[in-house]
């Protein structure tokens, strides 16, 4: 699973989810792409889990892309604790994703099969997201 | 490349608000520039430009602003990152027989030969041609082509009066060994025990 090897201060304060995605909106690296239409926090094992019902569906061929990192810490306070003492400590790590940010991309496989694979993988993640293609411009 | 027509209006008024009650009108706000001329501020209808900018590196032949009719072709389309409707976009003004640098994009024909992936490392290629003669692409075979095998920018076959500007040594394609169909899944069936493992090493942090 994704994790940070190292990082400067364990807690953090809430990464913002307000606007949308300033950059990473457009298929880069493979032919096909989950892009995100509303915001949210995208644990490690979303990630995961979206990658590994991917690579499941395509069984050979084919390269997959992870374009988020999970590099935020979120804190949770043990059950049954009174309020105060400080803040919890580290439970999950997550990806701060805004609307049409371009997550996971995949190439080298036919567009059913991507569309497929792509459908199972947005099952595993917390937003409403969709399918899009890599587009040539001017 | 036939052009398009496409009429514009000039823009008087500018601003953010402004624009979005062009975008509401169905027009999109757009600059045309070059050749050392004052930029000039336009309007150009939503539905058409949309239809135009279909073609990559279309020649448009914007109609309608003081000093006559102007080829011009699209150098920076923004749209929207969600919905993809047409925000704004820059028009580079060009002459006829005019050589210009435009990107083109690159396209595969064929199968690779089995136990091969192909993994396109560059989807568009920069091209020097005449204004008025900009090739919509170009094609790559790659019927049969073994793992290992790559194309070159400098192996592209380009039309006549088209220049290569991209280095002729960078990697267009790669072809490489397909990976063993079982790994996927026991790799992904170690992964889960091993993640409820993690968890709890996690918050104990």
């Amino acid at each position: 699973m994704l994790i940070p090897r190292k990082v400067k201060y364990r807690k953090q304060h809430h990464p913002s989810l307000a606007g949308r995605a300033k950059g990473g909106t457009k298929v880069n690296f493979g032919e096909y792409g989950i892009q995100a239409l509303e915001s949210a926090y995208v644990t490690n094992r979303q990630i995961e889990s979206a990658r590994i019902a991917m690579t499941r569906h395509i069984r050979r061929g084919g390269k997959v892309w992870i374009n988020i990192f999970p590099d935020r810490p979120l804190t949770k306070k043990p059950a049954e604790t009174r309020m105060g003492s400080g803040k919890g400590s580290p439970e999950w790590w997550v990806a701060p994703v805004k609307p049409g940010r371009v997550m996971f991309e995949l190439s080298g496989v036919p567009e059913a099969v991507a569309k497929e694979a792509m459908r199972r993988a947005m099952h595993k993640l917390p937003m409403k997201c969709k399918f899009v293609k890599r587009e040539v411009e001017a | 490349m036939s052009e398009v027509r496409i009429a514009a209006e000039p823009r008087t008024e500018f601003g953010k608000g402004a624009a979005r009650r062009a975008r509401r009108a169905g027009k999109v706000p757009a600059v045309l520039y070059g050749h050392g001329t004052q930029p000039r501020h336009i309007n150009l209808p939503g539905h058409d430009l949309m239809l135009a900018l279909k073609t990559p590196n279309v020649l448009l032949r914007v109609d309608g602003i003081e000093g006559g009719d102007n080829l011009a072709l699209p150098k920076s389309v923004q749209r929207d990152p969600i919905k993809g409707f047409l925000e704004h976009v820059d028009l580079l003004v060009v002459k006829k027989g005019e050589k210009v640098a435009v990107e083109i994009p690159v396209t595969t024909t064929g199968e690779v030969a089995p136990g091969g992936v192909l993994n396109q490392e560059l989807v568009q290629v920069e091209v020097q041609a005449e204004a008025t003669h900009i090739p919509e692409g170009v094609e790559v075979d790659v019927e049969g082509l073994e793992a290992g095998a790559h194309v070159t920018a400098g192996d592209l076959k380009l039309p006549t009066g088209t220049e290569l500007v991209t280095d002729a040594e960078t990697i267009i394609l790669t072809v490489a060994a397909e990976r063993v169909s079982e790994e996927a899944p026991a790799e992904a069936e170690a992964a889960e025990p091993a993640a409820e493992t993690e968890a709890p090493a996690e918050s104990a942090e």
